[in-house]
């Protein structure tokens, strides 16, 4: 079994590499459909890995050595248990697709072939992340996702706002990386190693505010990967990348890495309930205030972001109050319809010819009929109805909350239940029906070609039946994660999904009788807290006012005040002082005699006086 | 294999001087060739080199002048055989590039005899004739910086010169004074390392000796506040020049460190351990915003030597075998990354004759080749993991998170900043439109350059995925300077001190 | 009765006299003359210590310095003709080719 552990690791960096040796030239079709081809088998072998260990548990793997010095070892090991297996079947299988997808999408693309090289580089970095067996070879993922993230939303790099939004991402990440650098360093000098298992076995007799102080430290690391509040501004900006790297990277996969962590350190988390429930409260907070964002923005990809925010929010909660499996379940669940909702907008924004507000597209069910059907799978998944698979994983979340006597999360997540359906639906509604807006600019919207459509229907088919899995799955990883007991009486447990059920459809409802009736009034937009969604909270206005800019300054003011006029000039001033000496007391050599006589004299007197005063061997 | 150093040490230096009978035309050849043969033979040097032994070996002895003590003595431990690699290998690499038409013999020589004088540096165990090399490293590069420069290129290279010559003249008052008390001890002088080693000092003493090679070292590493020199010597050098300062010189200054502050004076080194941190965290942080301030990319990078060797210092004052460790092998990987950099500035500045970022932008779409080069050197430089860059940094601050979690996290922020400021150099240069019409039509890399880049990218790749061989070697030495740091300690608590920072358990 | 103390305090008169003539004068012959006086001051310490211990050598050592004087003169006293019929000046300031 081994050899498909390396065939799932390898492939993609394979292809990265094969692909990247085309990068500079001229789109050549076979680098995508190599690309896919590899990643396709990544997923095969990701696939004979997953009956293996439902058959055989667990597979270990130890490659090499990475790092040795003084006490420390890091191999580049690597394990195939539940939890990254599912991870890695998720990854593979999205990544698949999306690969297949934009061979199509990018078709035009004079840099297509750089484009694959990229995304493959990608599913590697993913790869590691997830299978490694220490922490730092996470982190080596985790680093990894984020250098492929700064390429693919800067992958038009001549649009100055592409590269703006790939640096803000990579810094942002980069901030929060350090805190979980902080966490490596602590689990390192506490327990000397970096391996999952021994770290896992140790924190069980540790002193619990170290176990406290690694548990944050980890959940900073996973707040910049999942853009949780505070460093969330960058996942809306990320879209400014290609869409099928929304799909991939801002949707399916590389935002739920915080997710990962949170649920592999599991056994870690669970002795600190309390760093678990700020966990839970921070999910539930940035779940309500994505989906408010999203309720009134206008671009296509930015309200898709704001959900994906919101949902990460859900899967936080469900971590965080030790509700593992579910959060795994909803994450990946919240792959497949993601991906495809974001994939199904990047089939709209090609109709479109790039163009990305809503309100100027509508009707296009016309001409878009497949796409359309299949936006609103993904939408109505991501609202929860039943059977789809958003269903599943969200209910079961609210149901943890409810369960754990958290009421105000419950209470927040229900709101943001409604908000979910209602901002999908009025993304489908102002889409797909309703008015014409887009002949006004002169755009001839067509479907997509046909490979495209069959490439998205597993994910649609995923999007449907995912979710009844339910039982099989929760059998499957809680052999790894701890199970989580549900208390509640039948009748709780059925009123609650009545009531989540009936807020979902009603937040639908809502949306298709408002936009088909041609939406809210204008005046609605000169209101304050229009204005304050519409601006994200002016959060992106302050860190450019209050960050950004005082960085800015500052770093001119060390720079022009302190390292040149003080630092600098205090060397300067030294040697001035001494060459300024030199030419004042080279007057006295001017070759006057009577003033050389009167320096001897001067010498003479000095020398008297020092024999006269000062005689220490007398 | 006997006098293998002699050779490595004396070979450039002779070549040297026959350079001077050589055609001008083919002195570029010769300077290549004379390079690669002493790379080789510090790969020989390798090669030969037992990785299980802790201590000096290839050694060679002979007295010089027996009444005061001082010999010939040569010999490469775990800490200096790198370093010596580096130095040849960044020479070779640097003249594989040189690009300077103009009186070009004698820059090559002049170059030859710099690698002399680093090379003595870093495999010399007479403490007097290491002071002999440590100085006359200044005037091969007084000469690069002062007759290739730019437009102001005397006030660098007179500036250069006098500063880091004053700061080390008070090391040789100290390396007297050191031998004055070693004269006292045992009544027999001598000047060799090993043999001042085992030498016991009285913990006043200790200060004040520490003081004085310190100043020495923190000039040449450089560090805050001694650091202006090096933003003028960087700004003026040619290419060569840089590449040179970058890698190497400044890495005599940290080797001053692990070599002479460190196992001379144990009980020194840990009393000034946290006003030396806060000055390297000082380093880190400054030097990164200036950097982020800078309009020539040339300066970026000379600042981003600051804040790196900023982390180098930390790491070496962290007194574990992680941190020290990993300070060396920062030195080893920021030498070739930004040597490297300073390479694609020299790349870019043959072709357009400036170094301005406003002058640039969308150059990837114009050089791809030298973009994803310039990318990779960019990611290698901000510690992206499975480069270079990560291992020395990660080891650097893991090891001083057992002195201070506090300042780990202070000196960490270096990441975030170093990202910063590279990220925005290369949006700058390399993203956007082509705004400059004369931007439309500049080459990609040819093959001189290339040929110099890519064994610099194989590396950077190389050992970011397999540092282990490089690693253990060094480690073994490091941590034989450990137990004797530990065992000559004069106060029982620095004793303690080391012990505990060198074992698991108990942080915060 | 006249003592020592005398002696020692006409020398340092004569000494200062010298001395102010050194430094304030710029005529060359002038200078001579004040170097002359500077030798003659001391001379009579010598003589007066020499009195004053019964040791003959300060004298000795006086009538040394006299004859040394003497030929100096004669040595300067021909410089400085040499250099009047040059120049047309003895004055010390038009004496500057050493300048740096």
């Amino acid at each position: 079994m081994e050899k498909f552990v390396y065939i799932a690791l390898f492939a993609p960096l394979l292809s990265s590499l094969l692909v990247a040796l085309f990068a500079a030239r001229p789109k050549m079709l076979f680098t995508g459909i190599l690309a896919s081809a590899l990643i396709g088998l990544s997923m095969v072998a990701s696939f004979v890995l997953l009956i293996d260990v439902n058959a055989n548990g667990a597979l270990h793997v130890k490659m090499m050595d990475w790092i040795d010095a003084g006490n420390l070892h890091v191999p580049f090991g690597f394990v195939v248990d539940q939890v990254s297996v599912i991870m890695m079947v998720t990854v593979t299988l999205v990544s698949t697709i999306v690969h297949i997808y934009s061979i199509g999408y990018m078709d035009h693309d004079k840099s297509f072939n750089r484009f694959f090289s990229y995304l493959s580089a990608f599913v590697f970095s993913m790869m590691i992340l997830v299978m490694s067996d220490n922490f730092v070879g996470l982190f080596i993922g985790w680093e990894g996702v984020g250098l492929c993230s700064w390429l693919l939303i800067g992958f038009w790099y001549h649009k100055h706002s592409a590269s703006w939004a790939a640096n803000e991402a990579f810094i942002m990440n980069r901030i929060a990386d350090l805190g979980m650098l902080m966490g490596l360093f602590l689990i390192y000098w506490q327990i000397g190693s970096f391996q999952y298992d021994i770290v896992f076995a140790a924190v069980k007799s540790m002193d619990i505010t170290i176990v406290t102080t690694i548990g944050t430290f980890l959940f900073i690391g996973a707040m910049g990967k999942s853009a949780q509040f505070p460093l969330h501004t960058w996942l809306a900006d990320a879209m400014e990348g290609p869409t099928p790297v929304s799909a991939l990277i801002h949707a399916a996969t590389m935002v739920t890495a915080g997710v990962y962590l949170v649920i592999r350190c599991g056994e870690l988390y669970t002795l600190i309930p309390h760093i678990g429930f700020a966990i839970a409260s921070l999910g539930a907070f940035v779940a309500v205030f994505a989906a408010s964002m999203a309720l009134v923005n206008n671009d296509l990809k930015r309200i898709i972001a704001y959900s994906t925010l919101s949902q990460l929010g859900y899967m936080f909660v469900a971590a965080g109050l030790g509700a593992y499996w579910i959060a795994l379940f909803h994450l990946m669940t919240h792959a497949f319809f993601k991906s495809l909702l974001f994939l199904g907008a990047g089939n709209v924004m090609h109709a479109m010819h790039d163009e990305l507000n809503i309100k100027k597209m509508g009707g296009l069910y016309g001409s878009m009929k497949a796409t359309a059907i299949l936006m609103s799978v993904a939408s109505v998944a991501l609202a929860g109805i039943y059977p789809f698979a958003g269903f599943f994983s969200k209910d079961k979340i609210l149901e943890v909350a409810f369960n754990h006597g958290a009421y105000y999360l419950w209470f927040a997540l229900f709101i943001g239940a409604g908000m979910t359906a209602f901002y999908s639906f009025r993304l489908v509604m102002l889409v797909f029906f309703g008015e014409k807006e887009h002949p006004k600019y002169g755009i001839h919207p067509h479907e997509a070609q046909p490979f495209v459509i069959y490439a998205l229907m597993p994910l649609g088919l995923l999007a449907i039946i995912a979710g009844f899995f339910e039982h099989s799955f929760e059998g499957f990883v809680t052999r790894l994660l701890s199970h989580y007991e549900v208390h509640l009486s039948h009748g709780t447990e059925w009123a609650l999904i009545a009531g989540t059920s009936a807020i979902a459809i009603s937040g639908i409802a809502f949306a298709i009788y408002m936009y088909s009736r041609g939406g809210f009034s204008k005046s609605l937009e000169n209101r304050a807290c229009y204005k304050l969604l519409i601006n994200q909270y002016f959060i992106p206005k302050l860190y450019a006012m209050y960050i950004m800019r005082p960085f800015t300054v500052l770093s001119h003011f060390i720079w022009q005040k302190i390292d040149v006029k003080i630092v600098d000039a205090t060397v300067d001033m030294i040697a001035k002082i001494v060459y300024g000496t030199g030419t004042k007391t080279r007057q006295m050599q001017n070759g006057n005699l009577s003033d050389m006589l009167r320096w001897m004299i001067v010498g003479m007197v000095v020398l008297l006086a020092l024999a006269i005063f000062y005689r220490p061997m007398v | 294999m006997d006098h293998i150093l002699s050779l490595i040490v004396f070979f450039p230096a002779v070549a040297g001087l026959l350079g001077f009978m050589v055609n001008k035309d083919s002195a570029r050849a010769y300077g290549i060739s004379v390079s690669a043969i002493e790379f080789l033979l510090c790969l020989v040097l390798w090669i030969g080199f037992d990785g299980s032994n802790a201590g000096y070996q290839f050694v060679e002895y002979s007295p010089l002048i027996p009444s005061i003590g001082m010999s010939y003595y040569l010999g490469v431990d775990g800490i200096s055989l790198f370093l010596a690699l580096l130095t040849s290998f960044i020479t070779m690499i640097a003249l594989i590039s040189l690009s300077i038409e103009k009186d070009v013999k004698n820059l090559i020589i002049s170059v030859l005899f710099l690698e002399m004088t680093m090379v003595g540096v870093f495999l010399i165990l007479d403490v007097i004739l290491f002071y002999a090399f440590w100085e006359l490293s200044l005037v091969p590069m007084l000469y690069i910086i002062g007759a290739w420069g730019s437009a102001q290129r005397l006030y660098a290279a007179v500036k250069f010169f006098l500063y880091t010559f004053a700061g080390s003249v008070l090391m040789l008052v100290g390396i007297l004074y050191m031998a004055f008390l070693y004269h006292d001890a045992t009544g027999v002088w001598s000047f060799a390392l090993p043999d001042w080693y085992l030498l016991q000092i009285p913990f006043d003493t200790q200060l004040w000796l520490f003081g004085a090679f310190f100043l020495a070292f923190a000039i040449k590493v450089p560090m805050f506040p001694f650091h202006t020199w090096l933003p003028y010597a960087h700004g003026q050098a040619p290419t060569i020049g840089s590449i040179i300062l970058a890698a190497v010189l400044l890495k005599m200054g940290s080797y001053g460190f692990v070599r002479f502050s460190l196992p001379l004076f144990p009980d020194a080194a840990v009393y000034f351990l946290y006003p030396i941190a806060i000055i390297a965290i000082i380093m880190v942080i400054y030097a990164a915003m200036v950097a982020y301030a800078q309009e020539d990319m040339k300066q970026v990078i000379a600042y981003s030597s600051i804040s790196h060797m900023g982390i180098v210092v930390l790491g070496t004052f962290a007194m574990n075998a992680e941190g020290i460790t990993g300070s060396i092998f920062l030195m080893l990987s920021h030498g070739i990354v930004s040597g490297a950099l300073f390479m694609l500035v020299g790349v870019i500045y043959d072709r357009r004759h400036t170094k301005l970022m406003k002058d640039f932008g969308g150059l990837a779409s114009v050089m791809p080749g030298f973009a994803t080069v310039y990318g990779i050197m960019l990611m290698a430089s901000v510690g992206l993991p499975l480069s270079i860059g990560f291992v020395g940094e990660f080891l650097s601050l893991a090891g001083f998170y057992k002195v201070s979690w506090i300042m780990t996290l202070l000196a960490g922020t270096g990441i975030i900043l170093g990202a910063i400021y590279m990220l925005t150099l290369y949006k700058k240069s390399f993203f956007g439109e082509v705004t400059h019409e004369e931007n439309k039509g500049l080459k990609d890399l040819n093959g001189k350059e290339l040929t110099a880049l890519v064994p610099l990218v194989a590396l950077v790749v190389i050992l970011g995925v397999y540092p282990k061989p490089i690693l253990t070697t060094i480690d073994m030495s490091v941590k034989k300077m450990l137990v004797l740091m530990e065992k000559k300690a004069i106060d029982p608590n620095t004793s303690k001190f080391i012990i505990n920072v060198n074992s698991i358990g108990g942080t915060k | 009765m006249i003592t020592l103390t005398h002696y020692l305090v006409l020398t340092g008169i004569l000494f200062s006299i010298g001395l102010v003539g050194v430094m304030r004068r710029t005529n060359l012959l002038m200078l001579f003359f004040s170097t002359e006086i500077l030798l003659n001051a001391v001379n009579v310490g010598f003589v007066a210590v020499s009195k004053y211990y019964g040791d003959l050598s300060g004298q000795m050592f006086s009538f040394f310095i006299i004859a040394v004087a003497a030929s100096e003169v004669a040595v300067g006293l021909g410089l400085l003709i040499l250099w009047y019929k040059r120049n047309g000046s003895i004055d010390l300031n038009s004496l500057q080719m050493m300048k740096g």
